[in-house]
């Protein structure tokens, strides 16, 4: 079980997380709304260990993936990428980018992708590796609706297999909607709603779809 | 035209006291632009990646010494490495040894903060991309050291500029002795003194071409390191 407690950051005077207590249970999938600046990276990254929080504790099941907002394309081709520390696994890697809809990207320069492309190529690089833990930083935002849906798809069929426990930010009613077994809205930098996604939206009023 | 043909003769002959100062400057050169990398390269990596208490004054402290002045760096070793100085007994003044110590004082800030400008730049992406990624810290400094490795390439070329141009520092420490520490920047400025412009000209279009041939040859090393 992920558990949070007392988890506060702060700049200087400014505090953009503030999260007195957080339990998510094994194998659920909760999804972070909440404006921009909202705290949903800080509380990612955090939880990712990329980030040391002013005060508090957690524990985290592991190991932990976490695939950044702005993720970063490595030198060489779409297969090379995916392929980086998981050299025996070429033939899933090859299946996965399949049903990602990326094998005519195999031999392309990542850095040559699109943002929707790289998305899904990031994703591909997370899901080939085994994590008790997946936080997902705004993964379908530079998506259209088919790639959004590939990757969507591509994360139930991840969560069955390995049973983990998934944290994903977005501002995508739909996204959340399709995924989400409970969704929590930040607001700076608190949790100030807790429930099912068709409950944010609809009792909190301020909550639009990005 | 005359300094240009002088230098190209020079070439042509193999003169054998340009090629011992050649020698010379390309080891000292070597030496200490690659020990100043191994230390500056790591310590830049690590300041440019890190948060720490006193990282502030330790960056402020390292964009001091970048401008140490190449004379007070050369006089700072001559009075460590001086017959009366603390390391007097080993005897290593007017050697090239000391003067790679004296160019290792100068560059290593250089390389170090150079290094760390760059992480703090750049890096970061990569550094959270390949930890999201969970790779071991081994895995992530290699590949976080592969992808800046045009951008720590012109770190290195920095470092091997400033210590095959400079010349307070090592004719403090070396004593331009011929045939034994003269290297190119000290032999210039003998020659300039002794009022010969072109061959000190020609001195000048052959360490020119000198570096140009080391820039050529470490961009074609890069361009053949396959990534990983």
């Amino acid at each position: 079980m992920l558990e949070a407690k007392g988890l506060r950051m702060q700049y200087g005077a400014r505090t953009v997380l503030d999260v007195p207590q957080l339990s998510v249970d094994d194998g659920a999938c909760t999804v972070l709304v909440g404006a921009n600046g909202s705290g949903k990276t800080t509380l990612l990254r955090i939880l990712a260990g990329q980030l040391k929080p002013t005060a508090g504790t957690f524990s985290a099941p592991q190991p932990v993936l976490y695939l950044p907002q702005r993720t970063y394309a490595f030198r060489g081709t779409v297969l090379q990428n995916i392929l980086i520390g998981m050299k025996n696994k070429k033939e899933d890697a090859l299946s996965l980018l399949d049903r990602m809809e990326l094998t005519p990207l195999l031999q392309k320069q990542a850095r040559s992708l699109s943002g929707g492309e790289l998305q899904r190529l990031a994703f591909c690089r997370l899901v080939l590796r085994d994590c008790k833990l997946l936080l997902l930083d705004e993964p379908t935002s530079a998506c259209d609706t088919h790639a959004a849906a590939l990757l969507l798809q591509e994360l139930q069929r991840y969560r069955k297999a390995q049973n983990c426990t998934v944290l994903l930010s977005t501002h995508s009613r739909a996204v959340a909607a399709q995924i989400a077994d409970r969704c929590l809205l930040l607001e700076n930098g608190c949790i100030t709603a807790d429930g099912t996604p068709q409950e944010i939206w609809q009792n909190v009023p301020l909550m639009e779809d990005a | 035209m005359d300094a240009f043909r002088q230098a190209i003769h020079l070439l042509i002959t193999l003169d054998p006291e340009l090629l011992q100062i050649l020698g010379v400057t390309m080891r000292m050169s070597f030496f200490s632009t690659t020990i100043s990398c191994l230390i500056g390269l790591p310590l830049g990596t690590l300041l440019g990646t890190h948060s720490f208490r006193g990282k502030a004054f330790l960056k402020k402290l390292l964009h001091t010494l970048m401008g140490l002045p190449p004379v007070v760096a050369g006089l700072l070793v001559y009075a460590l490495f001086t017959h009366y100085g603390p390391f007097g007994t080993l005897n290593l003044l007017f050697t090239v040894r000391v003067m790679v110590i004296a160019q290792c004082l100068l560059i290593t800030p250089v390389v170090t903060g150079l290094c760390a400008s760059y992480m703090e730049q750049s890096a970061t992406g990569i550094l959270e991309t390949a930890r999201g990624m969970g790779l071991p810290s081994s895995r992530v400094l290699l590949l976080c050291l592969s992808e800046s490795r045009t951008s720590l390439l012109s770190v290195v070329l920095n470092a091997f500029g400033r210590s095959i141009a400079e010349v307070g520092a090592v004719s403090i420490v070396g004593g331009n002795i011929q045939w034994k520490t003269r290297v190119m920047t000290t032999a210039i400025m003998l020659e300039t003194n002794k009022g010969n412009f072109s061959f000190a000209l020609a001195l000048g279009f052959i360490l020119l071409l000198l570096a140009f041939l080391v820039n050529v040859a470490a961009s074609l090393i890069v361009k053949e390191v396959r990534y990983a």
